[in-house]
């Protein structure tokens, strides 16, 4: 009784620990609502090319999370509610001449943080976004730095892959708050509308 | 005989001492019935922003259900951050009811506000702690058998507040705040028995009954 209870706990245990060892693929697939805002009357281009559309983040050695499709999903539906007329292609030569803003996407880095490495009860997300914005005419008006920060609530009985879900989910949710109160206010995008709206007072 | 009547006589004297102590204290500018048409929605919220904790859920989860049986119409917390994407975030989110005004200057917002019929907002903030942990307890297996001896307690507190907005007349219409503490004991007499003070769902409790009270006149 004694020697079959040591042989079937020895390997759970030793599951257990390699389970904190071993490398773990997370894919987020997940909708994201639509924003609620009036869109300003005017047209953006977003440019999402392949490598973003399929994005696999490699925070460590251990640890993959693809989520192209999601943030290809929150960052359409974000613009959406920032502009009038949003239009996703994969490459810039796809922008059509009615075309007022070219905004190309990229993902500078992501940071996964585990309650193994930082000591807190969460998992936390943060992923860096570069926007490259410039006119349909190619003249660069800013890159912006764009970050996101997302966390689970807590750990408790969430398995790692779960968690690590979880919180990808709540950073990209917070690419749609951080856009909307920020956007229009980037200096240089600020001038840009400003000098746009003069322009077409003018004329 | 003598052992049994021993044993229910000590279950007994710790079951007093799980019970619990709640204190509701509140806040409200007037002493009239908070006005609700027909179809008007409550949404219940927690904060989301403090650093080191979140509001629990299940405490959230618990007001919005005892609410919910007492005639209103509760929208979930999940519901209404969607529907109102993105300006509940946890970076969004009004502190104050300056910045729920200026959210609600958008035309966008204030329609779907109307579209949905929330009425109400209530946020929740707070959390339970464990503290004072003492006692001892040793469990150990022998080749006849495994057992535990010994006990642990330990003080158990549930302190949360809710602040009560209208989101029609963008004003602030009440706030409680609710302490529940008591002790919690692990007994063990062989297996271990645990008797555990429901701190969560007694804070639940007092802080559902203050807000229903806001809403209907008490009978009797």
């Amino acid at each position: 009784m004694k020697s079959w209870s040591v042989i079937s706990v020895l390997p759970l245990a030793a599951m257990a620990l390699l389970a904190g060892c071993t490398s773990i693929s997370v894919q987020v697939e997940q909708e994201f609502p639509a924003v609620v805002a009036k869109p300003r009357d005017m047209s953006v281009v977003l440019v999402m090319d392949r490598e973003f559309r399929n994005y696999l983040a490699r925070p460590n050695s251990k640890t993959r999370i693809q989520f192209g499709a999601a943030q290809v999903e929150a960052l359409s539906k974000a613009f959406n509610g920032l502009f009038a007329q949003v239009e996703v292609v994969s490459s810039k030569d796809q922008a059509g001449p009615d075309t007022d803003l070219v905004i190309v996407p990229s993902v500078l880095e992501v940071q996964l943080s585990t309650p193994s490495e930082s000591f807190l009860n969460v998992y936390e997300v943060w992923i860096k976004y570069q926007l490259d914005i410039e006119t349909a005419d190619g003249v660069p008006v800013d890159s912006w730095f764009l970050p996101a920060y997302g966390k689970t609530q807590h750990s408790y009985l969430l398995s790692r892959s779960t968690a690590i879900e979880d919180a990808t989910v709540v950073a990209l949710r917070d690419v749609g708050a951080k856009l909307m109160l920020d956007f229009f206010r980037i200096p240089a995008i600020h001038g840009w509308v400003q000098q746009r709206q003069a322009m077409n007072s003018d004329s | 005989m003598k052992y049994g009547a021993f044993i229910s006589l000590a279950a007994a004297a710790l079951m007093g001492g799980c019970a619990s102590t709640t204190t509701v204290d509140d806040f409200r500018p007037t002493l009239e019935l908070i006005d609700i048409e027909a179809g008007e929605k409550l949404a219940v919220l927690g904060r989301r922003d403090a650093g080191h904790y979140e509001t629990d859920r299940s405490f959230i989860d618990c007001l919005g259900k005892r609410l919910a049986r007492s005639n209103l119409q509760v929208i979930s917390e999940q519901e209404f951050v969607d529907a109102l994407y993105p300006w509940f975030e946890p970076r969004t989110a009004p502190k104050a009811l300056k910045r729920l005004k200026r959210i609600m200057q958008d035309p966008a917002v204030r329609e779907k506000v109307q579209l949905e019929k929330i009425r109400y907002l209530i946020w929740l903030e707070g959390e339970v702690e464990t503290q004072g942990m003492s006692g001892a307890m040793s469990c150990g297996v022998v080749p006849g058998g495994a057992g535990c001896f010994g006990y642990n307690s330990w003080e158990k507190s549930a302190v949360f507040e809710a602040i009560v907005w209208d989101l029609v007349d963008l004003t602030e219409e009440a706030r409680i705040r609710v302490d529940s503490e008591g002790t919690s004991y692990l007994i063990g007499i062989v297996a271990p028995i645990p008797l555990l003070t429901p701190v969560e769902s007694q804070a639940c409790e007092g802080m559902g009954e203050q807000l229903r009270s806001y809403f209907f006149q008490e009978e009797g």
